[in-house]
Protein backbone atom coordinates (compact mmCIF):
# COMPACT_ATOMS: atom_id res chain seq x y z
CA UNK A 1 0.00 0.00 0.00
CA UNK A 2 2.91 2.33 0.74
CA UNK A 3 4.27 1.63 -2.74
CA UNK A 4 0.90 2.59 -4.23
CA UNK A 5 0.86 5.86 -2.29
CA UNK A 6 4.39 6.72 -3.41
CA UNK A 7 3.62 5.91 -7.04
CA UNK A 8 0.40 7.96 -6.88
CA UNK A 9 2.25 10.86 -5.27
CA UNK A 10 4.78 10.78 -8.08
CA UNK A 11 1.90 10.69 -10.54
CA UNK A 12 0.52 13.83 -8.93
CA UNK A 13 3.94 15.47 -9.08
CA UNK A 14 4.10 14.59 -12.77
CA UNK A 15 0.70 16.16 -13.54
CA UNK A 16 1.75 19.14 -11.43
CA UNK A 17 4.77 19.54 -13.70
CA UNK A 18 3.01 19.52 -17.03
CA UNK A 19 0.02 21.43 -15.72
CA UNK A 20 2.23 24.32 -14.67
CA UNK A 21 4.71 24.53 -17.55
CA UNK A 22 2.55 27.26 -19.02
CA UNK A 23 2.84 29.47 -15.93
CA UNK A 24 6.47 30.14 -16.68
CA UNK A 25 6.72 29.50 -20.38
CA UNK A 26 3.41 30.37 -22.06
CA UNK A 27 4.41 33.98 -22.72
CA UNK A 28 7.86 33.05 -24.05
CA UNK A 29 6.41 30.46 -26.39
CA UNK A 30 3.62 32.74 -27.61
CA UNK A 31 6.00 35.58 -28.48
CA UNK A 32 8.53 33.28 -30.13
CA UNK A 33 11.26 34.22 -27.65
CA UNK A 34 11.91 30.51 -27.27
CA UNK A 35 11.06 27.59 -29.52
CA UNK A 36 8.37 25.47 -27.81
CA UNK A 37 10.62 22.43 -27.31
CA UNK A 38 13.49 24.52 -26.01
CA UNK A 39 11.17 26.41 -23.66
CA UNK A 40 9.85 23.28 -21.96
CA UNK A 41 13.37 21.83 -21.74
CA UNK A 42 14.65 25.00 -20.06
CA UNK A 43 11.67 25.03 -17.72
CA UNK A 44 12.21 21.35 -16.85
CA UNK A 45 15.89 21.94 -16.10
CA UNK A 46 15.02 24.91 -13.88
CA UNK A 47 12.35 22.89 -12.07
CA UNK A 48 14.79 20.04 -11.48
CA UNK A 49 17.36 22.47 -10.15
CA UNK A 50 14.77 24.25 -8.02
CA UNK A 51 13.51 20.99 -6.51
CA UNK A 52 17.04 20.11 -5.42
CA UNK A 53 17.85 23.57 -4.15
CA UNK A 54 15.09 23.65 -1.62
CA UNK A 55 15.82 21.60 1.45
CA UNK A 56 13.38 23.35 3.74
CA UNK A 57 11.13 20.71 5.24
CA UNK A 58 7.69 20.62 3.69
CA UNK A 59 6.18 18.07 6.05
CA UNK A 60 3.72 20.57 7.35
CA UNK A 61 2.33 21.37 3.91
CA UNK A 62 -0.59 18.97 4.29
CA UNK A 63 -1.06 20.12 7.85
CA UNK A 64 -2.15 23.52 6.63
CA UNK A 65 -5.45 22.03 5.50
CA UNK A 66 -5.91 18.70 7.30
CA UNK A 67 -5.33 17.81 10.93
CA UNK A 68 -3.20 14.74 10.51
CA UNK A 69 -0.09 15.88 12.14
CA UNK A 70 0.91 17.49 15.41
CA UNK A 71 3.71 19.88 14.61
CA UNK A 72 4.60 20.37 18.27
CA UNK A 73 5.55 16.71 18.69
CA UNK A 74 9.21 15.91 19.07
CA UNK A 75 9.36 12.49 17.42
CA UNK A 76 7.86 11.44 14.14
CA UNK A 77 5.92 8.48 15.47
CA UNK A 78 4.18 10.65 18.07
CA UNK A 79 3.30 13.38 15.60
CA UNK A 80 0.52 11.47 13.87
CA UNK A 81 -2.93 12.29 15.16
CA UNK A 82 -4.67 9.51 13.22
CA UNK A 83 -3.60 5.85 12.87
CA UNK A 84 -0.96 5.31 10.19
CA UNK A 85 -3.00 3.12 7.85
CA UNK A 86 -5.96 5.50 7.98
CA UNK A 87 -3.69 8.45 7.26
CA UNK A 88 -2.22 6.55 4.34
CA UNK A 89 -5.63 5.95 2.79
CA UNK A 90 -6.60 9.62 3.29
CA UNK A 91 -3.43 10.69 1.51
CA UNK A 92 -4.00 8.21 -1.33
CA UNK A 93 -7.61 9.31 -1.83
CA UNK A 94 -6.56 12.97 -1.72
CA UNK A 95 -3.81 12.45 -4.28
CA UNK A 96 -6.20 10.68 -6.65
CA UNK A 97 -8.65 13.59 -6.29
CA UNK A 98 -5.86 15.99 -7.21
CA UNK A 99 -4.68 13.97 -10.20
CA UNK A 100 -8.16 13.48 -11.66
CA UNK A 101 -8.94 17.20 -11.45
CA UNK A 102 -5.55 18.12 -12.91
CA UNK A 103 -6.11 15.80 -15.88
CA UNK A 104 -9.64 17.02 -16.48
CA UNK A 105 -8.66 20.69 -16.46
CA UNK A 106 -5.70 19.88 -18.69
CA UNK A 107 -8.06 18.24 -21.20
CA UNK A 108 -10.16 21.41 -21.18
CA UNK A 109 -7.05 23.59 -21.46
CA UNK A 110 -7.82 25.32 -18.18
CA UNK A 111 -4.91 26.53 -16.06
CA UNK A 112 -6.01 25.62 -12.55
CA UNK A 113 -3.97 25.45 -9.40
CA UNK A 114 -2.28 22.11 -8.73
CA UNK A 115 -1.88 23.03 -5.07
CA UNK A 116 -5.61 23.65 -4.77
CA UNK A 117 -6.30 20.31 -6.45
CA UNK A 118 -4.09 18.54 -3.90
CA UNK A 119 -5.53 20.47 -0.97
CA UNK A 120 -9.08 19.92 -2.21
CA UNK A 121 -8.53 16.18 -2.57
CA UNK A 122 -7.01 15.92 0.90
CA UNK A 123 -9.80 17.98 2.44
CA UNK A 124 -12.47 15.83 0.80
CA UNK A 125 -10.82 12.63 1.97
CA UNK A 126 -10.30 14.02 5.47
CA UNK A 127 -13.94 15.12 5.77
CA UNK A 128 -15.11 11.68 4.65
CA UNK A 129 -12.72 9.89 6.97
CA UNK A 130 -12.63 12.04 10.10
CA UNK A 131 -15.52 14.48 9.70
CA UNK A 132 -15.68 18.28 9.41
CA UNK A 133 -13.28 18.59 12.31
CA UNK A 134 -10.61 16.82 10.28
CA UNK A 135 -10.07 19.97 8.27
CA UNK A 136 -7.99 22.84 9.57
CA UNK A 137 -10.38 25.62 8.52
CA UNK A 138 -8.79 28.71 10.06
CA UNK A 139 -5.53 29.65 11.71
CA UNK A 140 -4.99 30.25 15.41
CA UNK A 141 -4.78 34.02 15.05
CA UNK A 142 -1.00 34.28 15.28
CA UNK A 143 -0.12 33.50 11.69
CA UNK A 144 -1.82 32.76 8.41
CA UNK A 145 -2.91 29.15 8.51
CA UNK A 146 -5.75 26.83 7.65
CA UNK A 147 -7.92 26.71 4.57
CA UNK A 148 -8.95 30.36 4.80
CA UNK A 149 -5.48 31.76 5.44
CA UNK A 150 -3.39 29.47 3.26
CA UNK A 151 -5.76 28.76 0.38
CA UNK A 152 -8.82 30.97 0.02
CA UNK A 153 -7.54 34.49 0.76
CA UNK A 154 -4.33 34.15 -1.27
CA UNK A 155 -6.35 32.75 -4.17
CA UNK A 156 -8.51 35.86 -4.25
CA UNK A 157 -5.67 38.32 -3.72
CA UNK A 158 -2.80 36.96 -5.78
CA UNK A 159 -4.24 37.29 -9.32
CA UNK A 160 -5.29 40.88 -8.55
CA UNK A 161 -1.88 41.80 -7.16
CA UNK A 162 -0.11 40.19 -10.12
CA UNK A 163 -2.44 41.90 -12.60
CA UNK A 164 -1.77 45.32 -11.05
CA UNK A 165 2.01 44.86 -11.11
CA UNK A 166 2.00 43.51 -14.68
CA UNK A 167 -0.36 46.24 -15.82
CA UNK A 168 1.87 49.00 -14.46
CA UNK A 169 4.95 47.31 -15.92
CA UNK A 170 3.39 46.95 -19.36
CA UNK A 171 2.18 50.54 -19.39
CA UNK A 172 5.64 51.84 -18.40
CA UNK A 173 7.42 49.71 -21.00
CA UNK A 174 5.22 50.91 -23.83
CA UNK A 175 5.55 54.52 -22.69
CA UNK A 176 9.32 54.28 -22.55
CA UNK A 177 9.92 52.45 -25.81
CA UNK A 178 7.44 54.40 -27.91
CA UNK A 179 9.07 55.22 -31.23
CA UNK A 180 11.95 52.76 -30.84
CA UNK A 181 12.32 50.56 -33.91
CA UNK A 182 10.83 47.10 -33.58
CA UNK A 183 14.13 45.36 -34.27
CA UNK A 184 15.49 46.69 -30.99
CA UNK A 185 12.48 46.25 -28.80
CA UNK A 186 11.53 42.77 -30.08
CA UNK A 187 14.98 41.19 -29.83
CA UNK A 188 15.87 42.97 -26.60
CA UNK A 189 12.70 41.96 -24.83
CA UNK A 190 13.06 38.39 -26.01
CA UNK A 191 16.26 38.13 -24.01
CA UNK A 192 14.52 39.69 -21.08
CA UNK A 193 11.79 37.08 -21.32
CA UNK A 194 14.20 34.16 -21.20
CA UNK A 195 15.68 35.48 -17.96
CA UNK A 196 12.39 36.19 -16.23
CA UNK A 197 10.78 32.92 -17.38
CA UNK A 198 13.71 30.95 -15.97
CA UNK A 199 13.24 32.66 -12.61
CA UNK A 200 9.57 31.69 -12.53
CA UNK A 201 10.43 28.05 -13.37
CA UNK A 202 13.05 27.90 -10.65
CA UNK A 203 10.68 29.35 -8.08
CA UNK A 204 8.05 26.80 -9.16
CA UNK A 205 10.47 23.92 -8.67
CA UNK A 206 11.42 25.05 -5.19
CA UNK A 207 7.78 25.43 -4.13
CA UNK A 208 5.82 22.69 -5.81
CA UNK A 209 8.18 19.72 -5.78
CA UNK A 210 8.40 20.24 -2.05
CA UNK A 211 4.70 19.55 -1.58
CA UNK A 212 5.00 16.05 -3.03
CA UNK A 213 8.18 15.42 -1.07
CA UNK A 214 6.25 16.33 2.07
CA UNK A 215 3.38 13.99 1.18
CA UNK A 216 5.70 11.04 0.40
CA UNK A 217 7.64 11.60 3.63
CA UNK A 218 4.38 11.78 5.56
CA UNK A 219 3.43 8.38 4.09
CA UNK A 220 6.82 6.97 5.09
CA UNK A 221 6.33 8.21 8.65
CA UNK A 222 2.82 6.78 8.74
CA UNK A 223 4.17 3.32 7.91
CA UNK A 224 7.15 3.63 10.22
CA UNK A 225 9.76 3.69 7.45
CA UNK A 226 11.12 7.09 8.43
CA UNK A 227 11.46 8.75 11.80
CA UNK A 228 12.86 12.22 11.27
CA UNK A 229 10.78 15.37 11.37
CA UNK A 230 13.50 17.66 10.13
CA UNK A 231 14.76 15.92 7.02
CA UNK A 232 13.58 14.17 3.86
CA UNK A 233 15.19 10.95 2.52
CA UNK A 234 17.46 11.68 -0.41
CA UNK A 235 15.79 9.16 -2.72
CA UNK A 236 12.45 10.91 -2.12
CA UNK A 237 13.98 14.21 -3.15
CA UNK A 238 15.52 12.59 -6.23
CA UNK A 239 12.38 10.92 -7.56
CA UNK A 240 10.17 13.93 -6.82
CA UNK A 241 12.53 16.31 -8.60
CA UNK A 242 12.82 13.93 -11.57
CA UNK A 243 9.07 13.44 -11.72
CA UNK A 244 8.15 17.14 -11.76
CA UNK A 245 10.89 17.84 -14.33
CA UNK A 246 9.68 15.04 -16.60
CA UNK A 247 6.14 16.34 -16.37
CA UNK A 248 7.32 19.84 -17.19
CA UNK A 249 9.32 18.60 -20.15
CA UNK A 250 6.32 16.83 -21.67
CA UNK A 251 4.58 20.17 -21.52
CA UNK A 252 0.93 20.88 -20.91
CA UNK A 253 0.49 22.22 -24.41
CA UNK A 254 -3.25 22.73 -24.04
CA UNK A 255 -2.74 24.99 -21.05
CA UNK A 256 0.24 26.78 -22.59
CA UNK A 257 -1.99 27.56 -25.55
CA UNK A 258 -4.79 28.99 -23.42
CA UNK A 259 -2.43 31.15 -21.37
CA UNK A 260 -0.22 32.27 -24.24
CA UNK A 261 -2.75 32.75 -27.01
CA UNK A 262 -6.23 32.59 -25.50
CA UNK A 263 -6.29 35.37 -22.92
CA UNK A 264 -4.32 38.13 -24.60
CA UNK A 265 -2.29 38.36 -27.79
CA UNK A 266 1.11 38.79 -26.19
CA UNK A 267 4.07 40.71 -27.60
CA UNK A 268 7.60 40.40 -26.21
CA UNK A 269 7.48 43.56 -24.05
CA UNK A 270 4.25 42.30 -22.47
CA UNK A 271 5.88 38.92 -21.91
CA UNK A 272 8.70 40.55 -19.97
CA UNK A 273 6.25 42.55 -17.87
CA UNK A 274 4.10 39.46 -17.16
CA UNK A 275 6.96 37.18 -16.18
CA UNK A 276 8.83 39.83 -14.19
CA UNK A 277 5.76 40.57 -12.12
CA UNK A 278 5.00 36.85 -11.69
CA UNK A 279 8.52 36.29 -10.39
CA UNK A 280 8.29 39.34 -8.11
CA UNK A 281 4.92 38.33 -6.66
CA UNK A 282 5.97 34.71 -6.08
CA UNK A 283 9.27 35.64 -4.45
CA UNK A 284 7.85 38.48 -2.35
CA UNK A 285 5.03 36.34 -1.02
CA UNK A 286 7.15 33.30 -0.26
CA UNK A 287 9.45 35.63 1.66
CA UNK A 288 6.48 36.91 3.68
CA UNK A 289 5.05 33.44 4.25
CA UNK A 290 2.04 34.13 2.07
CA UNK A 291 1.23 30.85 0.34
CA UNK A 292 -0.08 31.21 -3.16
CA UNK A 293 -0.53 29.36 -6.40
CA UNK A 294 1.85 29.96 -9.29
CA UNK A 295 -1.07 29.43 -11.65
CA UNK A 296 -3.15 32.25 -10.20
CA UNK A 297 -0.20 34.61 -10.29
CA UNK A 298 0.76 33.81 -13.88
CA UNK A 299 -2.81 34.16 -15.11
CA UNK A 300 -3.26 37.46 -13.28
CA UNK A 301 -0.03 38.77 -14.77
CA UNK A 302 -1.06 37.92 -18.31
CA UNK A 303 -4.45 39.59 -17.87
CA UNK A 304 -2.59 42.60 -16.44
CA UNK A 305 -0.44 42.96 -19.55
CA UNK A 306 -3.61 43.06 -21.62
CA UNK A 307 -4.99 45.83 -19.43
CA UNK A 308 -1.74 47.82 -19.40
CA UNK A 309 -1.09 47.93 -23.12
CA UNK A 310 -3.07 50.62 -24.89
CA UNK A 311 -5.43 49.05 -27.38
CA UNK A 312 -4.86 45.45 -26.29
CA UNK A 313 -7.84 43.19 -25.82
CA UNK A 314 -8.43 40.78 -22.96
CA UNK A 315 -10.71 37.87 -23.85
CA UNK A 316 -12.86 38.03 -20.75
CA UNK A 317 -14.85 34.97 -21.80
CA UNK A 318 -11.67 32.89 -21.54
CA UNK A 319 -10.72 34.55 -18.26
CA UNK A 320 -14.21 33.88 -16.91
CA UNK A 321 -13.93 30.18 -17.75
CA UNK A 322 -10.69 30.06 -15.81
CA UNK A 323 -12.21 31.70 -12.75
CA UNK A 324 -15.05 29.18 -12.82
CA UNK A 325 -12.42 26.44 -13.01
CA UNK A 326 -10.61 27.89 -10.00
CA UNK A 327 -13.80 28.09 -7.95
CA UNK A 328 -14.58 24.48 -8.77
CA UNK A 329 -11.08 23.16 -8.04
CA UNK A 330 -11.37 22.76 -4.27
CA UNK A 331 -14.87 21.27 -4.13
CA UNK A 332 -14.45 19.09 -7.24
CA UNK A 333 -11.14 17.59 -6.17
CA UNK A 334 -12.66 17.27 -2.70
CA UNK A 335 -15.62 15.28 -4.00
CA UNK A 336 -13.31 12.91 -5.88
CA UNK A 337 -11.09 12.60 -2.80
CA UNK A 338 -14.09 11.85 -0.57
CA UNK A 339 -15.54 9.34 -3.04
CA UNK A 340 -12.19 7.60 -3.32
CA UNK A 341 -11.93 7.34 0.45
CA UNK A 342 -15.44 5.90 0.53
CA UNK A 343 -14.56 3.28 -2.06
CA UNK A 344 -11.37 2.44 -0.21
CA UNK A 345 -13.28 2.09 3.04
CA UNK A 346 -15.86 -0.16 1.38
CA UNK A 347 -13.27 -2.70 0.32
CA UNK A 348 -11.12 -2.39 3.42
CA UNK A 349 -8.00 -0.31 3.61
CA UNK A 350 -5.59 -2.62 1.81
CA UNK A 351 -7.80 -4.02 -0.97
CA UNK A 352 -9.49 -0.64 -1.33
CA UNK A 353 -6.26 1.09 -2.19
CA UNK A 354 -5.74 -1.30 -5.09
CA UNK A 355 -9.31 -0.66 -6.31
CA UNK A 356 -8.68 3.10 -6.06
CA UNK A 357 -5.49 2.80 -8.02
CA UNK A 358 -7.19 0.78 -10.77
CA UNK A 359 -9.92 3.43 -11.00
CA UNK A 360 -7.29 6.16 -11.24
CA UNK A 361 -5.49 4.35 -14.09
CA UNK A 362 -8.79 3.83 -15.92
CA UNK A 363 -9.86 7.49 -15.59
CA UNK A 364 -6.43 8.75 -16.59
CA UNK A 365 -6.40 6.43 -19.60
CA UNK A 366 -9.85 7.61 -20.68
CA UNK A 367 -8.93 11.29 -20.40
CA UNK A 368 -5.71 10.69 -22.30
CA UNK A 369 -7.56 8.87 -25.09
CA UNK A 370 -10.01 11.76 -25.21
CA UNK A 371 -7.14 14.23 -25.61
CA UNK A 372 -5.80 12.38 -28.65
CA UNK A 373 -8.89 13.31 -30.65
CA UNK A 374 -7.67 16.88 -30.92
CA UNK A 375 -4.02 16.85 -29.93
CA UNK A 376 -2.24 20.05 -29.07
CA UNK A 377 1.52 19.89 -29.18
CA UNK A 378 4.65 21.84 -29.98
CA UNK A 379 3.62 21.97 -33.64
CA UNK A 380 0.33 23.82 -33.25
CA UNK A 381 0.55 25.48 -29.85
CA UNK A 382 0.78 28.96 -31.41
CA UNK A 383 -1.91 28.62 -34.08
CA UNK A 384 -4.31 31.53 -34.31
CA UNK A 385 -6.93 31.57 -31.57
CA UNK A 386 -10.39 31.06 -33.02
CA UNK A 387 -12.78 33.13 -30.95
CA UNK A 388 -15.78 31.42 -32.53
CA UNK A 389 -15.11 28.09 -30.86
CA UNK A 390 -13.55 29.74 -27.79
CA UNK A 391 -10.88 27.08 -27.77
CA UNK A 392 -10.03 24.57 -30.46
CA UNK A 393 -8.67 22.31 -27.78
CA UNK A 394 -12.11 21.35 -26.53
CA UNK A 395 -13.53 18.28 -28.23
CA UNK A 396 -17.10 18.96 -29.31
CA UNK A 397 -19.55 17.75 -26.74
CA UNK A 398 -16.99 17.64 -23.95
CA UNK A 399 -17.40 21.26 -22.92
CA UNK A 400 -19.99 20.36 -20.34
CA UNK B 1 -15.36 33.40 14.06
CA UNK B 2 -12.56 35.54 15.50
CA UNK B 3 -10.00 33.14 14.08
CA UNK B 4 -11.47 33.84 10.66
CA UNK B 5 -11.15 37.59 11.25
CA UNK B 6 -7.55 37.12 12.35
CA UNK B 7 -6.82 35.31 9.10
CA UNK B 8 -8.39 38.13 7.09
CA UNK B 9 -6.44 40.76 9.03
CA UNK B 10 -3.13 38.90 8.65
CA UNK B 11 -3.76 38.36 4.96
CA UNK B 12 -4.55 42.04 4.53
CA UNK B 13 -1.25 42.99 6.12
CA UNK B 14 0.66 40.57 3.90
CA UNK B 15 -1.14 41.56 0.69
CA UNK B 16 -0.11 45.21 0.99
CA UNK B 17 3.53 44.27 1.37
CA UNK B 18 3.39 41.85 -1.53
CA UNK B 19 1.67 44.45 -3.71
CA UNK B 20 4.26 47.09 -2.86
CA UNK B 21 7.25 44.84 -3.53
CA UNK B 22 5.70 43.44 -6.71
CA UNK B 23 4.90 46.88 -8.07
CA UNK B 24 8.43 48.15 -7.40
CA UNK B 25 10.31 45.07 -8.63
CA UNK B 26 7.81 43.53 -11.02
CA UNK B 27 7.02 46.76 -12.83
CA UNK B 28 10.16 48.76 -12.04
CA UNK B 29 12.73 46.32 -13.39
CA UNK B 30 11.02 45.86 -16.76
CA UNK B 31 10.85 49.66 -16.96
CA UNK B 32 14.60 49.91 -16.34
CA UNK B 33 15.10 47.24 -18.98
CA UNK B 34 12.94 49.23 -21.39
CA UNK B 35 15.05 52.33 -20.69
CA UNK B 36 18.12 50.23 -21.51
CA UNK B 37 16.64 49.22 -24.84
CA UNK B 38 15.77 52.82 -25.59
CA UNK B 39 19.33 53.87 -24.76
CA UNK B 40 20.69 51.12 -26.97
CA UNK B 41 18.58 52.33 -29.86
CA UNK B 42 19.77 55.88 -29.20
CA UNK B 43 23.39 54.70 -28.95
CA UNK B 44 23.20 52.77 -32.20
CA UNK B 45 21.57 55.62 -34.04
CA UNK B 46 20.66 55.39 -37.69
CA UNK B 47 17.40 53.66 -38.25
CA UNK B 48 16.83 52.84 -34.63
CA UNK B 49 13.92 55.22 -34.50
CA UNK B 50 10.89 54.17 -36.41
CA UNK B 51 10.30 56.61 -39.26
CA UNK B 52 13.68 58.27 -38.88
CA UNK B 53 14.41 60.76 -41.65
CA UNK B 54 18.20 60.60 -41.40
CA UNK B 55 19.17 56.98 -41.97
CA UNK B 56 22.92 57.61 -41.97
CA UNK B 57 23.11 59.33 -38.57
CA UNK B 58 25.74 57.87 -36.29
CA UNK B 59 24.80 56.86 -32.75
CA UNK B 60 25.76 58.37 -29.46
CA UNK B 61 28.37 56.56 -27.34
CA UNK B 62 26.64 57.92 -24.24
CA UNK B 63 23.59 55.89 -25.21
CA UNK B 64 25.60 52.69 -25.45
CA UNK B 65 27.25 53.20 -22.07
CA UNK B 66 23.92 54.03 -20.50
CA UNK B 67 22.35 50.92 -22.06
CA UNK B 68 25.09 48.67 -20.69
CA UNK B 69 24.72 50.24 -17.26
CA UNK B 70 20.94 49.74 -17.21
CA UNK B 71 21.24 46.12 -18.39
CA UNK B 72 23.77 45.48 -15.62
CA UNK B 73 21.26 46.86 -13.08
CA UNK B 74 18.59 44.44 -14.34
CA UNK B 75 21.05 41.51 -14.44
CA UNK B 76 22.11 42.30 -10.88
CA UNK B 77 18.49 42.22 -9.74
CA UNK B 78 17.91 38.86 -11.45
CA UNK B 79 21.06 37.34 -9.94
CA UNK B 80 20.03 38.71 -6.54
CA UNK B 81 16.65 37.05 -7.03
CA UNK B 82 18.31 33.73 -7.89
CA UNK B 83 20.59 33.90 -4.87
CA UNK B 84 17.58 34.74 -2.75
CA UNK B 85 15.67 31.64 -3.95
CA UNK B 86 18.67 29.40 -3.42
CA UNK B 87 19.53 30.84 -0.01
CA UNK B 88 15.99 30.69 1.31
CA UNK B 89 15.75 27.12 0.00
CA UNK B 90 18.71 26.27 2.20
CA UNK B 91 17.05 28.00 5.15
CA UNK B 92 19.55 30.85 5.23
CA UNK B 93 19.00 34.52 5.77
CA UNK B 94 20.23 36.86 3.11
CA UNK B 95 21.32 40.47 3.39
CA UNK B 96 21.27 43.04 0.62
CA UNK B 97 22.76 45.79 2.78
CA UNK B 98 26.07 45.43 0.97
CA UNK B 99 26.04 45.73 -2.81
CA UNK B 100 26.95 42.07 -3.14
CA UNK B 101 24.27 39.92 -1.50
CA UNK B 102 25.73 38.14 1.49
CA UNK B 103 24.34 34.91 2.83
CA UNK B 104 24.01 35.00 6.58
CA UNK B 105 23.54 32.27 9.16
CA UNK B 106 20.62 29.92 9.45
CA UNK B 107 17.48 31.77 10.38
Amino acid sequence: MLVLVVVTALGFDFTNGFHDTGNAMAASIATGALKPRLAVALSAAMNLLGAFLSVAVALTVTNAVVKTFDSTATSASQALTVPGDKLLSIVLAGLIGGIVWNLLTWLLGLPSSSSHALFGGLMGAAIAAIGWNGVNWVGDGTKLDGVVGKVLLPAVASPVVAAIAAGIGTWLIYRITVGVAARFSESGFRWGQIGTASLVSLAHGTNDAQKTMGVVTLALIATGHWDHLDSIPFWVKLICAASIALGTYLGGWRIIRTLGKGLVEIESPQGVAAEASSAAVILASSHLGFALSTTHVATGSIVGTGLGKPGAEVRWAVAGRMVVGWLLTLPAAGVVGAAMWGIGNLFGLAAGSIVQFVILVAVAGYLYARSRRQPVGAHNVNDAWDAGTTSPTIPTGAAA
Amino acid sequence: MSAFNDDVRLAGEAIWKVLLVSAVLGAGLPAVFALGIRSLAWGTGGEARAGSTSPGRSGSPVGKVLAVFLFVVVAYAIVAGLIYIIASGQGKDISFSHVVPTIGGTS
